[in-house]
């Protein structure tokens, strides 16, 4: 969970008092032999992560496979970008290619849902013994966020078993945005309170609440009063507005559509222009498509489309897009065998598609390959910890930099994978 | 030059518990550091008294130095061991009276970037702080002197029952002997208990406590208008033996146990597991017997609940050994998984063996996922389906159909080895490996039955961990600090501060047969419960002061839990109505289980019918947003319409009663009991709930841990906390006119100040003082809704989220 200023807890008091003093965080700085980052890497001043739930099929959406019966009837269509094809289920996003670099060669060991989305969000093989935390955890702990109100780490629609922080402190787990549409949570008056009431009860609240904590100095009950200080001054605050989607102008409301991740796209692009370090939207749709590969596709890809193609069109219009990193993400594949029983796709693993745009990545451009009927990587393979450590870099994260566990255990952003560097310019 | 004093300050603040407790000032970390600048003498911290070796020096060399010279490594680094009396004077390494010519000393003063420095990071240990290097210095100043002590036994002996002559008949008996241990231990260091509490504080502390929640209106006027003079005591116990209790101490145990209604594996409905849990604690079921159970479970999840406990942990036999360890024993190896352990004489082959215990457990089955153990139909199906034309989908339905069967959990000859890449001894790599277990006795195993030993040896009271575990955890459990801390590092030494204490109370849980309930009982009884709080913020490594229970924010349960005593009546009998049905269904698994090869085999017809039945209203469904979507995209509204009616009665008639594929098998009954309908389903007791919650659930905003990780909970305050508090669902309907907390102030009669008190006394269970009454008063004047400022603004003061 994420208070809007940093808590003024102990640890936190040690780390800036250290950091004020020694200028080095507090933990020995244990550096593993990390290549340096080139300038053109580190361009992303916020990162946009979409992750597609359930393993979204490859050769349906990015890696299409013209005129092999695996396709199921499925075409390829061209895009902005020379000779790159992509599915018909696409149309919109195929105007959008030329500012994507498509990773093809993605390949994972790990072909069960929590255990892939657990090592796409933290680099690290799932373990019940703890918790490694993800991505947008990292950035905030190793380079902050732009803007010091709004939390630099967002989630909008997350699964309710997503890592959030780990055992890093929580106050830099993700904000979770449940409803894009609705705003945040609890920030506005209930329906039958009007302000001066809001005024009254806020103020009796403070004033019951000093005596509480004159008697108790424990650091949590003065904590306490304060968020309830800061929760008033965020109820009224400009910031708060930069979660009102419907403040924004209706054509563009509509461009992203209706669907939740529409809204959530649209959410972020805004979280963006205030300079948010990062944000992941979840789309939730049940890309697990084990049944009914075609039609499930027919049914679920539109409002995604539209949704992916927006975002990348408005924050290229608005001239965001060249320091906004945004990246497609899913934990693995599917067959290209379609079942004869199920008429679905089942889990697929050994080789996948992640996209990625903006902040200095090479437009149109495709990154790696797979065999003619996407069953194998054919060129370049590349691991999710190597996108992981592709993204964390652009942002200018230390790849090498060392984070301690509680108990003492060493962690880096992430783990053994590699900066794919051909996907910048 | 800044690296090397940051790092100081990281080994000075993370190893404090090391410090002993005659060297520990007020605000070390302050002189400390001013010690760097050359401003602060390290000679002022210097004691009176001269280090005693088992007291001083032996925990430094524990903690620093015995993961590699010690006898628990094949070869101790470097040939030296300082593990005994004759590795630390035949190495010459302590030269004594001659701190200068030690090489021990030598070698730990040397800056962590010299390659001979001591302990070495690399390694991964934690290096000594100013501190232990002072002692160190002191200790070899005086004569090196190590009194009595040879050597150091890392077996631990196993534990010894006392006092079993005089065996106390009750826990009254307990209470006042453990209070008195208590009051000498305040003597010997001059200092005291808090004042006792007055009526109105033990009433809030011991509900939350023992039931996890505030006592309802109705329950503090009963205990606060009583002229028992024994009614605290009747109040304990009277919580302890209810229901309340079962929902409280399942949360404590669900998050030690990483219970997951809906999470535990697919086609292992959780819920079965939660159940049983529930039913040990309510059946008072002895904690040894409950851990025995638990460790020794065998069969299907629908005939046993307790072999959750390997399905949680399906196919990780060596993590779950770690969690186990860490829960039941309180010691931590999941470092030792995979090298030996940095900071403890733990090794690899250490953790090994253990694991060694439990590896034959499997519940997947063999490779091909049926054997005749888990599915005993499945020869029979096979050869049956041979005979038929090949018939794919039915093959994949029988799949579906007996796959929930293949996760039964049994004994298998599985045995493990050494891992291809065990550095330590390369001999042993591929070789099995002999179960053994890590301190105090060792198991015999009879007729190969392993975990039956290991759970003997575990669950003994000879055991020097499993009494003293539980008996530390149920303490911080009421007292808000363990005597040992961290709960889950017990470590072979004595604990500097709190050894007899502890002592007295791991023989108490082993007299008392392992009964909770009774143990509790004792603690709650003694004045140091029932004296005032400690409310200033604990400090990591300062050891507990028993003065009183220490102040502590609440658990997301508790806050969850005491708002709904506002709102719900007789809540601690409101119970889900989350069922199991379908698939999921254990009625239908048990039936399942006994039928015969053809009986599968017709269920996999009918299942497989019914899939195709619900498959075809899925595409249908689509079918007709597509045509509906067409006609609005044409702008034909009224087609639209016509469309929408026309499907509606359509699904009418092919009503699925069934939810969405992905939560199949799980259905929310409606509320029937009269005094619950007319309140949303949702509004059940935290232990009540199925988890996985969704983010935005107020449970898990408030830090429910998400069970992925033991005791993954979180207390921390949050913007988002007050933000739910001040505007979310919880308050708004406590303030509603219809709420149960309205209707009760309404019922009272009262008005004023009268009135104010008893909304004082439903939220914070106490009254108000004249302050407070002037202060609302002159809040409210203007209000036409004083009753509802004054529940708002108690809900939202910091005071209702602490435990106090």
């Amino acid at each position: 969970m994420y208070p809007f200023h940093s808590d003024t807890g102990r640890r936190n008091f040690l780390e800036r008092f250290a950091k004020a003093v020694f200028g080095v965080s507090l933990l020995p700085s244990v550096r593993a032999l990390g290549a340096h980052t080139p300038k053109n890497h580190a361009k992303a001043k916020s990162v946009i992560f979409l992750y597609m739930r359930g393993g979204i099929s490859h050769i349906d959406t990015f890696d299409p496979k013209p005129g092999i019966p695996e396709m199921g009837g499925v075409n390829a269509i061209p895009t902005s970008a020379d000779g790159v094809q992509i599915s018909e289920w696409f149309p919109r996003m195929a105007k959008q290619m030329h500012h994507v670099s498509l990773v093809r060669s993605m390949t994972s060991t790990q072909g069960i849902h929590d255990q892939g989305t657990y090592l796409a969000h933290t680099s690290y093989v799932m373990t019940p013994t703890i918790t490694h935390p993800s991505l947008g955890t990292w950035a905030v702990k190793q380079v902050g966020s732009p803007n010091r109100v709004l939390p630099g780490n967002i989630l909008i629609n997350g699964s309710p078993q997503h890592p959030r922080s780990g055992f890093m402190p929580t106050h830099l787990a993700p904000l979770p945005i449940v409803d894009p549409g609705a705003g945040l949570q609890n920030a506005a008056l209930p329906p039958k309170t009007g302000e001066t009431d809001f005024s009254r009860r806020t103020a009796l609240a403070q004033a019951m609440g000093k005596g509480f904590v004159q008697g108790t100095p424990h650091r949590d009950a003065a904590a306490y009063l304060k968020v309830q200080q800061d929760a008033v001054a965020l109820m009224k605050s400009e910031d708060l507005k930069v979660f009102d989607i419907s403040r924004e102008n209706p054509k563009v409301q509509a461009a992203y559509g209706t669907h939740t991740f529409g809204k959530g796209c649209l959410l972020a692009r805004r979280l963006v222009e205030s300079g948010v370090r990062f944000i992941e939207i979840e789309d939730a749709h049940n890309w697990d498509t084990h049944n009914d590969q075609v039609k499930s596709m027919e049914k679920m890809t539109p409002p995604t489309d539209q949704a992916m193609a927006a975002l990348l069109e408005d924050l290229h219009q608005r001239g965001l897009l060249a320091s906004t990193l945004v990246v497609m993400a899913t934990e693995f594949g599917r067959t290209p065998q379609i079942s004869n029983v199920t008429a679905g796709r089942g889990h697929h693993p050994a080789v996948f598609t992640w996209w990625f745009a903006g902040a200095g990545v090479k437009g149109g451009n495709v990154h790696g390959k797979s065999d003619g009927s996407g069953n194998h990587v054919q060129e370049k393979p590349v691991t999710m910890p190597d996108c992981n450590a592709t993204i964390a870099q652009a942002m200018g994260i230390d790849l090498g930099q060392m984070e301690h566990s509680p108990s003492g255990r060493p962690f880096t952003v992430a783990d053994k994978g590699k900066p794919v560097g051909e996907l910048f310019a | 030059m800044a690296n090397k004093q940051g790092y100081t300050l990281f080994a000075t603040i993370t190893t404090l518990k090391n410090t002993p407790s005659m060297y520990r000032v007020r605000n070390l970390f302050p002189i400390l550091l001013l010690s760097f600048f050359g401003l602060f003498p390290l000679r002022q911290i210097q004691a009176l008294e001269p280090p005693r070796f088992e007291k001083d020096i032996l925990p430094i060399l524990y903690h620093h130095c015995f993961a590699c010279h010690s006898e628990k490594q094949a070869k101790p680094k470097g040939k030296l061991r300082l593990d005994c009396v004759d590795g630390i004077q035949s190495s010459g390494v302590v030269v004594p009276n001659k701190p200068d010519e030690s090489e021990l000393l030598k070698r730990v003063l040397l800056p962590h970037t010299e390659v001979e420095a001591m302990p070495p990071l690399k390694g991964g240990a934690q290096p000594l702080n100013a501190s232990e290097k002072a002692i160190l210095r002191q200790w070899i100043a005086n004569g090196a002197k190590m009194d009595s002590w040879v050597r150091f036994d890392h077996r631990q002996t196993a534990f010894m029952q006392t006092d079993l002559a005089n065996p106390k008949k009750n826990h009254q008996q307990w209470s006042v002997e453990l209070q008195e241990r208590i009051d000498q231990w305040h003597q010997a260091r001059g200092t005291k208990l808090n004042p006792p509490v007055n009526d109105e504080s033990f009433l809030r502390r011991v509900y939350l406590d023992v039931i996890g929640r505030i006592p309802s209106l109705g329950e503090s006027t009963r205990f606060l208008e009583s002229k028992n003079p024994d009614k605290r005591a009747k109040l304990i116990d009277e919580l302890l033996a209810s229901e309340g209790y079962v929902s409280h101490m399942f949360n404590w145990k669900a998050d030690l146990l990483r219970l997951n209604t809906r999470g535990l594996s697919p086609g292992q409905p959780g819920k079965l597991y939660d159940d049983w849990v529930k039913e040990a604690i309510r059946s008072r079921m002895p904690y040894d017997a409950f851990v025995r159970k638990l460790v020794t479970a065998s069969g299907q999840l629908w005939e046993n609940g307790a072999v959750g406990f390997y399905v949680r942990d399906l196919g990780m036999p060596l993590d779950h050994m770690s969690n186990m360890s860490r829960i039941f024993l309180g010691t931590r190896m999941e470092c030792a998984q995979c090298h030996d352990h940095p900071l403890e004489p733990i090794n690899q082959k250490d953790f090994y063996q253990m694991v060694a215990f439990t590896f034959g457990v499997s519940n997947l089955g063999n490779p091909g996922g049926y054997s005749l153990e888990n599915v005993k139909q499945f020869p029979e199906i096979k050869a049956k389906l041979a005979s038929m034309k090949k018939d794919e989908a039915l093959e994949q339905s029988i799949s579906g159909t007996i796959a929930p069967m293949k996760r039964m959990t049994l004994d298998t000859d599985k045995k493990l080895t050494f891992p291809e890449t065990y550095g330590y001894d390369t001999t042993l790599r591929g070789k099995l490996v002999e179960p053994r277990t890590l301190f105090g006795d060792e198991a015999t195993i009879k007729d190969g039955d392993r975990r039956k030993a290991f759970a003997e040896w575990m669950t003994s009271p000879r055991n020097p961990r499993f009494a003293k575990n539980i008996a530390n955890r149920l303490w911080k459990r009421v007292m808000g600090v363990g005597l040992i801390e961290p709960v889950d590092s017990l470590s072979a030494l004595p604990n500097p501060t709190h050894a007899e204490l502890m002592d007295f109370l791991t023989q108490m849980m082993v007299q008392l047969r392992f009964d909770e309930r009774a143990f509790l009982a004792v603690l709650l009884n003694t004045r140091m419960y029932q004296s005032e709080s400690v409310r200033e913020t604990p400090e990591p490594g300062t050891a507990f002061a028993l003065r009183g229970p220490q102040l502590r924010r609440l658990s997301a349960e508790q806050v969850w839990d005491s708002h709904l005593v506002l709102l719900v009546p007789d809540l601690d009998e409101r119970k889900s109505t989350f069922q199991l049905s379908g698939v999921l269904d254990p009625k239908y698994l048990r039936k399942l289980t006994a039928m015969t090869a053809d009986e599968i085999i017709a269920q996999a017809r009918i299942n497989q019918v019914e899939h195709a039945r619900k498959r075809q209203i899925s595409l249908r469904r689509a079918e007709q947003q597509k045509e509906r979507a067409a006609a609005l995209a044409r702008g034909d509204t009224a087609e639209a319409q016509r469309l929408a009616v026309l499907h509606a009665k359509e699904n009418k008639e092919t009503a699925d009663s069934n939810p969405k594929p992905e939560s199949e098998g799980e259905i929310t009954a409606k509320e029937t009991d009269p005094r619950w309908k007319l309140l949303p389903p949702n509004l059940i007791r935290a232990s009540e709930t199925p988890l996985p919650l969704p983010l935005g659930h107020f449970l898990r905003q408030f830090g429910q841990s998400d069970r992925r990780e033991i005791d993954a909970f979180n207390r921390d305050p949050n913007t988002t906390h007050s933000l739910a508090l001040m505007n979310g669902d919880l308050t708004n309907r406590a303030l509603a006119d219809g709420s149960l907390l309205r209707r009760q102030l309404a019922a009272s009669g009262l008005k004023d100040e009268f009135r104010t008190q008893l909304v004082y006394r439903a939220i914070l269970v106490r009254s108000a003082n004249a302050d407070e009454i002037a202060i609302t008063k002159n809040a409210t004047q203007e209000s036409k809704t004083p009753e509802q400022d004054v529940i708002w603004a108690l809900l939202n003061s910091p005071e209702f989220l602490f435990n106090h």
